[in-house]
């Protein structure tokens, strides 16, 4: 028999390819993009996370409100219903990425497919993470950000790869000006100024480690993630059943050489036919045009059928989803949802904390547009539950006043958008002046680098003047700072600034956020008392 | 005689009285200092310099010009935080048309730099009259001998350093601990570090900056001043419609002139003292030659 590979099937693998790649640039694009480019509205830089019916429905379950920008997750859903996962192999940038690198360690002989794939098992994993997400998100628990496609993707980028990113090209501008060349130097410096790269993130590290342990999961199985992990992949191959594009291997033509399984990325196993996955294909045509006898073919048939997918036991669902119910209450456990926390600072126009979790994704988009890298995941500020979810660190960064670019770009709504008119009556948090660190206060010098960084009108921050004694016994006079609570917004650009560099003589907490009911300071109702004024009459 | 009255003796009597003569005469010697009056910015401006005896007088064909407005806040400039675009612009013009082979404007702003110099209008205005807007960039920052009475030395951005001539476009502005930022206070834009420690000896530091950059003109933008809540205002009744321009070679006089607008006398500003001390110029406006337009 004649050996030839299907020259049509081969140039659909090229047009995926082709497919992946633009749609993982436009990622980067969208990426890259998203942070202040003169313009105070940013536009729909998050629409990605729109396409991803995993965040729809989860994030619907979990807070019990549709947010309307997901209606786009139904064109996902119905293209995989008629057609396949084609969203998994020929768009998702996450499945490129992992694509991309199964690809480069197949080639470096790191990764050697076997002939015969035992661990069909494995295939469930996902859709057992899949009925966690789901049953936790019915008990108000909120996991899917942790292991969504995109929002993984997003996050790995936004506080791990732009941030090393951004320092090795500052590594690599240093490197131009120590060889003399300034003038490229200064090009690169000014290229990398107008991309505003956020290059400080708590746990950056610890998220980046994450990310390249994923990838590194490619030298086990290609596209490890997809085929075991991911419960995005898992939800699109449980519409992935009755589609119309199956595969057909051409038993009169196939030599029973196998590879098209072997080759398989994500173990739909084509080969044999029978025992072909429907809800595990991604459609990439690779078995089609690795095929040496053109056996393997993808003929739409206009009736969809049903075709046999993923042992998933019962037993096993049942234990998942029990799993899920009896772990949903131990996220609760923490101190977070009884008493607020004050470093917990969120970003303008963020929900009720409750809220809040249900519908934050943890995807890092508004850590991405921060102005000021002030936005950083939270490691354990939030209780278990909102580990990675936005938090302001005013000694990293602070709230720029007219800025409204995180809730802007937010892709759930758990940051409420707000125009700049709104935003800047938004607080967040207030002000509070240690007086036993601050300089005027303490060493009796001028400073006040607070009150004149305070971007309010009339300022938030007052002065007034206080006597310090030194330790020569000398009493010193100098305008100190207080803080009128009225006006503060919580924004941290005193504490930001404050020249007490380890900690700032001037801070920020989370009391009197406007989003909080319960995380209240005074009662506006009552006047305070005036000690220095005359009591007045009641009876004239 | 109370402060109001003061101040208008001191600007209208003392310059009248001085440069009314020197107006008078043929071929007189170019002012030391220009005020003028009226109602665009770039066209006070323009006067402004025309009265100095034009660019000309400062640039050479083939210089590298660096404007330093003030860029320092997230700010429009109608809330007057931020140097007047225009008055940008026009300098811009006028140093290109004084043969200037290349023109910087930049600051090392406060808040994030792309909002600064966007929202500021600077960059856009600078750019589009042909001058280099580039952000402040870290690897130019070089710790120079200040030689200051109290900064020996400081991080500068080379930029600053590094250029034939240097042109200090700051705008009128009051200041909780300085009392106003006007020129000398300008210069922190031009520095890197801890910036925030200049507080602890405001005066002294501004002086010393003032006399290590030493400008060949300062164009004071004084089309609209920020009386109160400064340095970043945040409210139009913060803001005072002043609609004058003052270009100076000598920039303590062109601050102490400024003061009068606050109604704040020179002596209770004590970088002037120390400035004139230091011979970087003149608080006795009338030991000048001053130019008085209305356009």
């Amino acid at each position: 028999m004649k050996k030839e590979r299907s020259r049509k099937y081969r140039a659909i693998q090229s047009a995926r390819i082709i497919s992946q790649a633009g749609f993982f640039s436009l990622f980067l694009f969208l990426l890259f993009k998203t942070h202040f480019t003169g313009q105070d509205y940013i536009g729909p830089v998050e629409t990605f996370f729109h396409f991803d019916p995993l965040l729809a429905i989860a994030t619907a379950i979990a807070s019990r409100v549709l947010f309307a920008s997901f209606a786009l997750a139904a064109i996902t859903i119905v293209v995989t219903l008629v057609a396949g996962r084609y969203v998994c192999g020929w768009v998702c940038p996450l499945g490129s990425v992992h694509q991309f690198f199964s690809f480069v360690f197949k080639k470096s002989k790191l990764l050697k497919p076997r002939k015969e794939e035992k661990s069909a098992g494995r295939l469930a994993w996902k859709y057992y993470i899949l009925v966690v997400v789901l049953v936790a998100g019915l008990f108000a628990v909120d996991l899917v950000g942790i292991a969504d496609p995109l929002s993984f993707l997003y996050r790995s980028f936004a506080t791990g790869i732009i941030p090393w990113f951004a320092r090795a090209g500052g590594a690599f501008i240093g490197l131009l000006y120590g060889v003399g060349l300034s003038s490229a130097g200064d090009a690169a410096a000014q290229f990398f100024g107008t991309l505003s790269l956020n290059q400080t993130f708590q746990q950056g590290f610890f998220l980046s480690l994450l990310f390249l342990g994923a990838v590194l999961l490619n030298i086990s199985k290609e596209r490890f993630w997809c085929r075991y992990l991911c419960p995005a992949g898992a939800l699109l191959g449980l519409f992935s059943r009755w589609n119309v594009a199956k595969v057909r291997v051409d038993m009169d033509k196939c030599i029973k050489c196998n590879l098209c399984t072997i080759h398989c990325q994500t173990q739909a196993n084509p080969y044999p036919n029978e025992g072909w996955r429907s809800s595990e294909c991604v459609y990439c045509y690779t078995c089609a045009s690795i095929c040496p006898t053109k056996a393997v073919t993808f003929p739409v048939k206009k009736t969809p059928e049903k075709i046999a997918s993923v042992n998933l036991s019962r037993r096993r669902l049942i234990f998942t989803s029990a799993l899920a119910v009896v772990a949903a209450p131990f996220f609760k456990i923490t101190p977070a949802g009884k008493r607020a926390a004050d470093k917990l600072i969120r970003p303008p126009g963020a929900l009720p904390e409750p809220k809040f979790l249900q519908k934050c994704v943890k995807c890092s988009e508004c850590m991405k547009a921060c102005p000021t890298n002030a936005l950083q995941p939270a490691l354990d500020e939030a209780g278990p539950e909102g580990i990675w979810t936005p938090v302001l660190k005013p000694k990293i960064g602070y709230c720029e006043y007219y800025c409204s670019l995180c809730s802007q770009v937010c892709p759930t709504g758990a940051i409420k958008e707000l125009t700049i008119e709104e935003k800047i009556k938004v607080k967040i948090g207030s002000a509070w002046v240690n007086k036993d660190r601050c300089i005027p206060y303490t060493l009796g010098r001028p400073c006040i680098v607070c009150e004149e960084h305070c971007p309010t009108s009339p300022k938030a921050i007052k002065f007034v003047l206080v006597e310090a004694k030194l330790p020569d016994g000398t009493v010193a006079v100098q305008k100190a700072p207080v803080i009128d609570l009225d006006l503060c917004i919580g924004c941290g650009i005193c504490e930001n600034k404050c020249p007490v560099m380890d900690d700032p003589a001037i801070y920020c907490t989370s009391v009197g956020e406007d989003r909080s009911e319960k995380n209240r300071l005074l009662l506006e109702t009552i006047q305070p008392v005036v000690l220095t004024e005359e009591p007045k009459d009641p009876y004239r | 005689m109370n402060r109001r009255d003061f101040m208008k003796d001191l600007a209208v009597g003392s310059l009248v009285l001085r440069c009314g003569p020197s107006l008078l005469a043929q071929g007189k010697p170019n002012p030391d200092l220009a005020i003028v009056t009226g109602e665009s910015p770039a066209a006070l401006a323009k006067e402004a310099l025309a009265a100095l005896g034009g660019m000309k007088r400062f640039i050479a064909k083939g210089d590298k010009v660096m404007i330093k407005p003030n860029i320092g806040w997230d700010r429009t400039p109608e809330l007057a935080a931020t140097t007047n675009p225009e008055i940008i612009k026009t300098l811009v013009e006028l140093s290109f048309e004084a043969g200037a082979k290349e023109v910087t404007v930049m600051d090392n702003t406060i808040n994030q730099a792309p909002r600064c110099y966007a929202r500021s209008g600077i960059a856009e205005a600078a750019k589009a009259a042909g001058a280099k807007v580039p952000f402040v960039n870290e690897y130019r920052l070089k710790k120079m001998a200040l030689k200051g009475e109290w900064l020996k030395e400081w991080e500068v951005f080379t930029d600053f350093v590094e250029t034939d001539k240097l042109i200090n476009v700051p705008i009128a502005k009051h200041h909780s601990l300085s009392r106003l930022s006007i020129g000398m206070k300008n210069w922190l834009g031009a520095v890197g570090g801890a910036r925030n420690q200049f507080h602890q000896k405001i005066d002294e530091a501004m002086v010393d900056l003032a006399a290590f950059f030493k400008p060949q003109l300062t164009v004071l933008d004084a089309y609209r001043i920020l009386t109160r809540n400064g340095p970043q205002g945040g409210r139009l009744s913060d803001v005072k419609l002043q609609k004058t321009v003052v270009a100076s070679i000598d920039p303590v006089a062109a601050e102490t002139l400024a003061a009068g607008f606050f109604e704040i006398r020179p002596d209770e500003l004590p970088c002037l003292g120390l400035a004139q001390k230091r011979g970087l110029g003149q608080t006795s406006l009338e030991k000048l030659t001053v130019e008085k337009r209305t356009v």
